[in-house]
């Protein structure tokens, strides 16, 4: 299946001049390195989720900052946040809901470790790559190209556009550097840090970011999500992030190949490279040949492919790439992906990202723009071995894994013998006597080792759960859901209180995944029972707040995309997590906006015009609004707040005007405070109102503000007339309209 | 127990509002909610979101009386809802008295866990005394007398000659006779 003939015609001949074009300057990309990544994540996320409004408001700004007689138009808290006309709220939030569904699935793909030999990652940091081959290979891994089929348990066959698989390093696996701050607070970091880096770009006029207020929100979530989800380590009780294979990888420039390989091998399986003891050991190893193609000669390399595919069978593979380090004013340069799932604290740290600070810069005087590149060859090569990896061994072994164990040890579970078999391990009364009577001495748990507290990766249960894992990670959830549902309780019979959450959780993700259930009426009452069981196993009895926090916020992104009153639930999930404070305050925002999408999301049922929940969402917005501006960003505040108005907008009668005294006092002074933080974190020069303002035909003048009790704000502002030149023909006459009628639009 | 009475007209509009603290077991009648003072816009709040839920309750459940419809889990916050003929609807937010000890679960979120209150689980543990469960029945029967006595005073004082469908109630008189009904029963 692997013959070094199979791929070559793709490969252009190397080049003969490694050095050329080094003179690129890096001066010139030095500053851009910075912004251009967090751009890339934000603008990603934009494009996926929501094309819409993202181009309703880049084409709503300039019209209406061009044309300041708009009056008809209704300003909403911040002028250029209207966009009444171009992309309902709703669209956008289906199209959301939909792609934070396959961003919790492509989050739990297989891992695949990379163990590369010493001379490989030497050839690999020529080419700019300071962490070696697995850095090289790792952002190829998120999205394989073309699509990927994959055998359930009945046999049919399904494909998958969007598979991935993560690249981790075998060298630091299970040990992970003890963080100096906890994954949440490092979340919280990461949050913070794109929130600055948001507002920073506000401040100057021009940036097409700017103009996306509400967008950058909903990718705020997402980057929560995102970090949530890849910030889990490795862990016993789960098997997501074991190896599933592992690449063994040695290059042509290795004077005793076949030698490396085996000792690679015997690191990895029996050395100091050996993984911990809960892991089981039994993944597919898959041996990597990578061809230097500017310095060795293709002939010899072959011929140690072929005695390679001797030697191991088919797991092979012959990587050929170029040594020399790829710039970009080379022909045929190819920027390398970002990364997606980099964990917090790789985020912070800055690793696979833009501007990777000193070392890079010294060692490598070249111009990148911080991310690197690479030959077209090479990540057409990469693609194509990555490629073959997962659709030729790693899926038919997991496959064939999942069915040896489905026949050998669930099956034995599954009948009526099965449970009379777990009964009788419960009771301890009858049958597995030579078990139950060893049990009764260590303490309860069968093949649980309560003093380390794992399951040997070879007892039945260990096996049970990899199988359920194996098949969530192929996507076969109604496997994974009869899985976890069969060992759930024997967990909390050997009171192995993480794996007995771990499964529940699982359980019931597994259950609102699977699309077969989605439109049979499955019980919403026993996934909340489960997603309760879990939280508290993880909370109460484990006091593990990240696995909680992930636990629960899957649990509401899962059940809003379900819609209907599974929506509702969603909500209280939501509220439970700040109830236990288990988010930072950044993240305790953002939940707050998911509470009012959720309640968003209700819609009438059968066209009657009860059964929404606008005005719950609307007051859940409102509440995010008053905090964004506590955090500091009125931006974000001033979107949130567009957000309840549209959510109010159907079912306040009277315009806008809550019947409530007290409620419309709030809402606007809120209002209020908005406008002029917006405007001043603007640098509009707030001064010059009435001059700019009387050419307009402005009816009211300044004695209106008088009234307002953040005047003292409006005065001595910094006078950065430069940035707020284009908007302050508009700005000032927003604040000057009485906050009455920004309700009036639908 | 803390209780947030409203009476709200047909469009939404409040008709008439009262705090009042329990009287039973040593209550001296005050309210306490758990809102800074500055935040007492969120019994306002509270109450008109959960007109989305009382509008679907309204048309699945036969009695006047609808019992608990509605929680607001931050602040504990209760609803329970009375609908009348002419279409205006009696809401009773209640809301546990706070437990020392239980301030400081949300503490370490965000500056804002005051105006949102505190976690409602804590609630529970208190739940030897009938009116400090909002959700027991004895609550439930105890709202329910409380609504219909206020009911009666209500349709009083609608007959009033002086009164119009849809005006605010100003009337001492109803006032006090809603003070004394809750004095009474909660």
């Amino acid at each position: 299946m692997t013959s070094p003939g199979d791929a070559a015609p793709v490969r252009p001949p190397p080049s003969l001049s490694p050095g050329v074009a080094r003179g690129a300057s890096k001066t010139r990309y030095a500053d851009e390195h910075e912004s251009t990544s967090l751009d890339a994540d934000l603008a990603e996320s934009q494009v996926a989720s929501s094309p819409t409004p993202s181009l309703g408001a880049t084409a709503d700004l300039p019209i209406r900052s061009a044309s300041p007689h708009s009056h008809s138009v209704r300003s909403s808290a911040t002028p250029q946040l209207a966009r009444s006309s171009l992309g309902s709220p709703f669209d956008v939030r289906f199209d959301s809901s939909e792609d934070v569904r396959t961003l919790i699935i492509r989050s739990f793909s297989p891992t695949i470790a990379i163990y590369a030999s010493e001379d490989t990652d030497e050839l690999v940091k020529n080419k700019g790559f300071q962490g070696g081959f697995w850095e090289l290979i790792r952002p190829f891994g998120e999205t394989i190209s073309g699509k990927v089929v994959i055998r359930d348990s009945i046999g049919s066959s399904h494909a998958w556009e969007d598979y991935g698989v993560h690249f981790v390093d075998l060298k630091g696996f299970g040990r992970t550097p003890a963080g100096r701050d906890s994954p949440s607070a490092q979340m919280e970091e990461v949050l913070e840090k794109q929130l600055d880096s948001a507002d920073s770009s506000l401040g100057g006029a021009g940036r097409p970011r700017d103009i996306l207020g509400l967008p950058a929100t909903t990718s705020l979530s997402k980057l929560f999500l995102r970090q949530l989800l890849s910030t889990m380590p490795e862990a016993p009780h789960e098997t997501f992030r074991h190896p599933v294979a592992s690449v063994i990888a040695i290059s042509s420039r290795n004077p005793a190949p076949l030698e490396t390989l085996r000792q690679l091998y015997a690191d990895s399986s029996s050395g100091d490279r050996r993984l911990p003891d809960w892991v089981n050991q039994e993944y597919l190893r898959y041996y990597v040949l990578v061809h230097d193609e500017e310095r060795d000669d293709i002939t010899e390399s072959s011929k140690l492919y072929d005695q390679m595919k001797r030697h191991f069978g088919l797991h092979c593979h012959l990587l050929r790439l170029r040594s020399s380090q790829c710039v970009v004013t080379d022909d045929d340069s190819v920027q390398v992906p970002q990364c997606e799932w980099l964990s917090p604290s790789e985020r912070l740290s800055g690793v696979g990202k833009a501007g990777k600070s000193s070392d890079h810069k010294t060692l490598v005087d070249l111009g990148t723009d911080g991310t690197p590149y690479v030959f077209e060859s090479d990540a057409t090569a990469i693609r194509i071995f990555v490629r073959e990896l997962v659709a030729q061994s790693v899926i038919p072994f997991m496959e064939n894994r999942v069915a040896v164990w489905n026949d050998q040890v669930a099956s034995r579970r599954r009948g009526i013998s099965g449970r009379f078999m777990s009964m009788s391990r419960r009771w301890a009364g009858f049958g597995s006597s030579s078990r139950s009577g060893i049990t009764g001495s260590s303490g309860g748990g069968g093949n649980y080792d309560s003093t380390h507290q794992f399951y040997r990766p070879e007892a039945p249960e260990a096996i049970l759960r990899k199988l359920a894992d194996f098949a969530f990670m192929l996507r076969d959830w109604k496997l994974s859901a009869s899985t976890y549902e069969i060992i759930r309780s024997d967990f909390g019979n050997d009171k192995a209180w993480k794996y007995h959450a771990g499964a529940h959780e699982m359980c019931a993700l597994s259950m609102l995944l699977n699309p077969m259930a989605m439109s049979a009426k499955i019980k919403l009452d026993s996934i909340d029972q489960m997603f309760e069981t879990a939280c508290y196993s993880y909370l109460t009895r484990c006091s593990d707040g990240t696995h909680a926090l992930r636990c629960l916020s899957l649990a509401v992104e899962l059940l809003k995309s379900r819609g209907g009153s599974a929506t509702e639930s969603a909500a209280r999930w939501a509220m439970r997590v700040m109830d236990f404070g288990l988010a930072g305050s950044v993240a305790q925002i953002l939940f707050m906006e998911r509470i009012a999408a959720c309640y968003a999301t209700k819609t009438p049922a059968g066209g009657a015009r009860w059964g929404s929940r606008h005005r719950k969402a609307g007051m859940w917005s409102l509440l995010a609004a008053d905090q964004w501006l506590k955090v500091g960003k009125p931006t974000l505040a001033s979107a949130c707040l567009e957000e309840a108005e549209r959510m109010y907008a159907p079912v306040l009668a009277n315009d806008g005007v809550f019947p409530m005294p007290e409620m419309q006092t709030f809402v606007d002074n809120l209002r209020h405070t908005v406008k002029v933080e917006y405007l001043e974190a603007r640098g509009l020069n707030t001064r010059d109102e009435p001059a700019a303002a009387d050419p307009l035909g402005t009816e009211e003048t300044s004695e209106k503000l008088d009234k307002r009790n953040h005047r003292r704000s409006l005065i001595g502002l910094p006078a950065q007339l430069d940035a707020g030149v284009l908007n302050m023909t508009q700005g000032p006459r927003d604040l000057e309209q009485p906050p009455n009628d920004d309700f009036e639009r639908a | 127990m803390s209780y947030y009475f409203t009476i709200l007209s047909p469009t939404d509009v409040p008709l008439f509002n009262i705090a009042f603290g329990t009287s039973k077991g040593g209550g001296d009648g005050i309210a306490r909610f758990r809102f800074p003072d500055t935040a007492q816009y969120m019994n306002q709040f509270i109450i008109h979101s959960s007109l989305d839920i009382l509008e679907e309750a309204q048309w699945t459940n036969g009695g006047m009386y609808l019992k608990h419809i509605d929680t607001y889990p931050p602040a504990a916050a209760y609803i329970t809802a009375f609908l009348t003929p002419s279409g205006a609807r009696f809401l009773l937010l209640h809301q546990p008295p706070q437990l020392p000890a239980s301030s400081s679960g949300t503490g370490s979120g965000l500056g804002s866990s005051s105006l949102l209150g505190t976690a409602g689980s804590t609630t529970r543990a208190s739940s030897s005394s009938v009116a400090a469960n909002p959700t027991s029945p004895q609550t439930e029967e105890a709202v329910r007398q409380f609504m219909n006595e206020v009911y009666e005073s209500y349709v009083k004082t609608a007959m009033s000659p002086f009164y119009k469908q849809g005006m605010e109630i100003r009337s001492p008189v109803f006032r006090t006779r809603v003070t004394a009904a809750g004095k009474k029963w909660l």
